[in-house]
């Protein structure tokens, strides 16, 4: 925001001085025309600069225009008869300075392409400074004569002419280092040098015009040339490169009959987050998920291509991978990390590291989200499995069994004993297929609720076991992914203390408190390693998914305690 | 009646492998010699027994076989060791995969048969009869639902009611005029329809009668 004000400030103060330097001189129709050309640079700054603070280019620019405003106005006042008119017109060195070698210099980043170019830099900003000083302590007062009545006017005459010859000479030195920039690189940044080339040359000319024409060599019209050329050249130029190839994520765009200006071809992180939420609901299928992601951060940085990783190597590319990233960020956790590749034009700003960073933390969610779907949905297929193997070696085997069995009675008349022990395996068949389905989900759970089937499921243990719970917890019942989970875990727990634990007593305790749903299974066995939770680790993603949890707390030899909860309403 | 067919029985269940051997040794045609828990015992007592056939379940955990796959694995083992031996695998899966996975290296010797057949000791005992001469069996249902999976495909013509019977017939191992007998049809309007069915299969007549199961598997394998 601060950034914006000062840009807007530096902006209007030049158009500010240029328009009322250019009114005092004289007010005739080609005044206008030359404030309206001479307006494109401060607005050209002053736009690059509030939109893209991060990227001094559009400062410089600033700075050029606002020395250009200061200097017109100087000779406005020094036509005027104002005293101080004439220094301050000495400004319009420093705006040719500018204008000569650093725009052309540090175009487009605001950057020297190597540091071989400081010394060029170093040696244009002094010959700048020199030439400005020179010329304000020798004005030249309108009509091209020096004053000769300034006590130190010959010595600044000196300093500004050697001034001015040597910043034109760096202008030519820069003028040379860009035809070589633009004759080495390749395509897309070759058609971006071209104009700003093209720019320059065009500015060079029109000063030269304008020599003449101040000189009195030329025609009045090289002079309005001169000066069109001299004002609108590089400015002109640099739209079209900016605009062209999109450098600074500038570019034209068409909205209704409209034609913009458009910033910031990307969209905001906010942008991406909200059209990415509903796309990652809508696909449920965690690589899928993955794959959403990495195409957000592709478009939203526009980057040739975009690649998710997660930490088990698991890889989603949008785009075709080439050659190494050009920005990564590790995902919130360690859970794995982004990856984006070069773009095909321009290159990736602080600002994009930060667009990086932001979406990283929905990615982190999205992909723990797809982890533990991934978990949830291979646990289901695992139960599911175990299922069928219970039934086929079990009911399945007892089923032909008995088939074999009558067979063999109807073949041989099967006598009042064979019969009797028929039917006992077809009732052991029916216990089996009873007990698998209590597995599957037990009918005390869908009938009688949380507390019900947990009693039930106790009562059927060979050791002691007390079931804690508050009568109004015993009539209430709750989804049925809750109780469905609160009651495996149950289960688990104490099939696990009997299995590996070998208790002797357990001891279950079922509560609501605080929108929460808790349970908690105590054995006095011997304990495990906590790291080894077997069957409870799938049933502690089950509890996440619903956004509770499960806490296990086992030493050898004290005990066990297992802790699950889940959030509910009231 | 002839010699007994000396036979190995193998399966996990104890009721189930004691029901199939009294049921086998009750039919007087068949001397079972052994009957075994797992795959590692049903080669062990093939070895010792020598026996003509042997009935194995298709699934028997434990050892180093596949998973689910004991049963098959064991008896292409047996099959390579003892070439005469002729081999009933017993199965609770209809699905053809498992059927076509016992066929993969050739049908000579092999029976698939669905578990409860054990209910139905003709049929079984028709399977042993078959394999202890060489000749293989598929399960009806099995051949059924492979024709059903060809159908859904589009893959042929389809074949009529008639042709799917004898179809299934053929698929028994059974020669044209014991089809004839079982269908109540004259042996001419069998081989008029084998000869429909190895047109529209796109296959060459053959009289041989376990080449034309192979045949018949060889056309429906997926």
């Amino acid at each position: 925001m601060r950034t914006n004000l000062g840009a807007a400030l530096l902006a209007l103060l030049a158009a500010a001085g240029l328009t009322t330097g250019a009114l005092l001189e004289s007010t005739g129709p080609w005044q206008w025309t030359f404030i309206a050309v001479g307006l494109i640079l401060p607005a050209l700054g002053w736009l690059l600069a509030a939109r893209r603070p991060e990227v001094r280019y559009g400062w410089l620019l600033l700075a050029t225009a606002v020395c250009f405003g200061l200097g017109i106005l100087g000779v406005g006042l020094a036509v005027r008869g104002v005293g101080f008119g004439a220094p301050l017109a000495a400004v319009i060195a420093v705006f040719y300075g500018l204008s000569w070698v650093f725009v052309p210099l540090l175009f487009p980043e605001g950057r020297l392409p190597s540091r071989r170019w400081r010394p060029v830099a170093w040696l244009a900003g002094v010959a700048i400074a020199v030439h400005f000083a020179g010329t304000a302590l020798a004005p030249v007062v309108p009509g091209g004569s020096v004053e000769a009545s300034a006590p130190a006017a010959p010595a600044g005459a000196w300093a500004s002419g050697i001034g001015q010859v040597v910043t034109w000479i760096m202008a030519m030195v820069v003028l040379g280092g860009l035809v070589v920039r633009w004759r080495r690189s390749e395509r897309p940044e070759r058609g971006q040098y071209a104009w700003i080339l093209a720019g320059a040359v065009a500015n060079q000319v029109g000063f030269v015009l304008l020599a003449f024409f101040n000189v009195g060599l030329g025609l009045p019209v090289f002079g309005a040339i001169g000066l069109v050329a001299v004002l609108t050249a590089l400015p002109g130029a640099m739209v079209v490169a900016i605009v062209r190839h999109r450098l600074l994520d500038v570019r034209v765009g068409i909205r209704g009959s409209r034609v913009l200006l458009v910033f910031d071809v990307r969209p905001t992180v906010g942008e991406v987050l909200s059209s990415l939420g509903p796309a990652l609901e809508g696909d449920p299928e965690p690589v899928a998920q993955l794959g959403r992601l990495a195409s957000a951060v592709r478009t939203g940085l526009d980057t040739r291509w975009a690649a998710v990783t997660l930490a088990d190597g698991r890889r989603v590319v949008s785009g075709r991978e080439e050659g190494p990233a050009a920005l990564t960020q590790p995902v919130r956790g360690g859970l794995g990390r982004i990856e984006c590749g070069p773009r095909d034009r321009g290159r990736l700003y602080d600002e994009d590291r930060r667009f990086l960073e932001a979406l990283a933390v929905p990615a982190g969610l999205a992909i723990q989200g797809a982890g533990l779907a991934t978990r949830l949905v291979n646990a289901q297929e695992a139960e599911r499995r175990r299922i069928e193997r219970n039934i086929h070696d079990g009911v399945q085997q007892q089923l032909v069994a008995l088939i074999a069995g009558i067979e063999l009675a109807r073949a041989t008349g099967g006598d009042a004993e064979t019969l009797g022990l028929l039917r006992e395996q077809a009732r052991q068949t029916l216990d089996d297929l009873r007990e698998l389905a209590a597995g599957i989900h037990p009918s005390a759970l869908s009938q009688g609720g949380l507390v019900e089937a947990v009693e039930e499921r106790c009562s059927r243990l060979p050791v002691p076991t007390r079931v804690f719970a508050g009568r109004e917890l015993r009539a209430e019942r709750f989804p049925d992914e809750i109780e469905g989970a609160m009651y495996f875990t149950v289960s688990e727990a104490v099939a696990n203390a009997l299995k590996h634990a070998r208790a002797a007593t357990i001891e279950v305790r079922l509560a609501k408190a605080g929108g929460r749903l808790s349970v908690t299974v105590r054995d006095d066995g011997q304990g495990f390693d906590a790291g080894a939770r077997g069957g409870l680790a799938t049933l502690a993603d089950r509890l996440d998914a619903l956004g509770g949890g499960l806490e296990l707390d086992s030493e050898q030899g004290k005990g066990t305690r297992v802790n699950a909860w889940v959030p509910v309403d009231g | 009646m002839g010699e007994t067919i000396r036979t190995v029985v193998a399966d996990d269940h104890y009721l189930v492998r004691e029901g199939t051997r009294r049921l086998l040794e009750m039919s007087g045609e068949v001397d079972v010699v052994g009957a075994v828990g797992d795959a590692d015992e049903l080669l062990d007592a093939v070895r010792r027994l020598r026996p003509d056939v042997v009935v194995t379940d298709i699934r028997m955990p434990g050892g180093q076989w596949r998973q689910g796959f004991e049963g098959i694995d064991a008896a292409h083992r047996l099959h390579e060791e003892h070439p005469g031996l002729g081999i009933v695998v017993l199965s609770q899966y209809s699905d053809a995969l498992f059927a076509l996975e016992l066929f993969k290296h050739g049908t000579e010797g092999f029976a698939y048969l669905l578990k409860d057949r054990v209910g139905d000791l003709d049929e079984l005992l028709g399977a042993i009869r078959a394999v202890a001469s060489g000749g293989s069996v598929i399960d009806p249902k099995v051949v059924e639902g492979l024709l059903d999976r060809h159908d859904v495909r589009g893959e042929h013509e389809a074949l009529t009611p008639r042709e799917r019977d004898v179809l299934r017939e053929m698929a028994h191992g059974r020669s044209n005029g014991a089809i004839a007998r079982a269908l109540h049809l004259s042996v001419s309007s069998v081989e008029k329809n084998v000869n429909s069915i190895f047109t529209k299969l796109g296959l060459e007549n053959s009289a041989d009668v376990h080449r034309r199961v192979a045949a018949v598997l060889a056309y429906l394998r997926p």
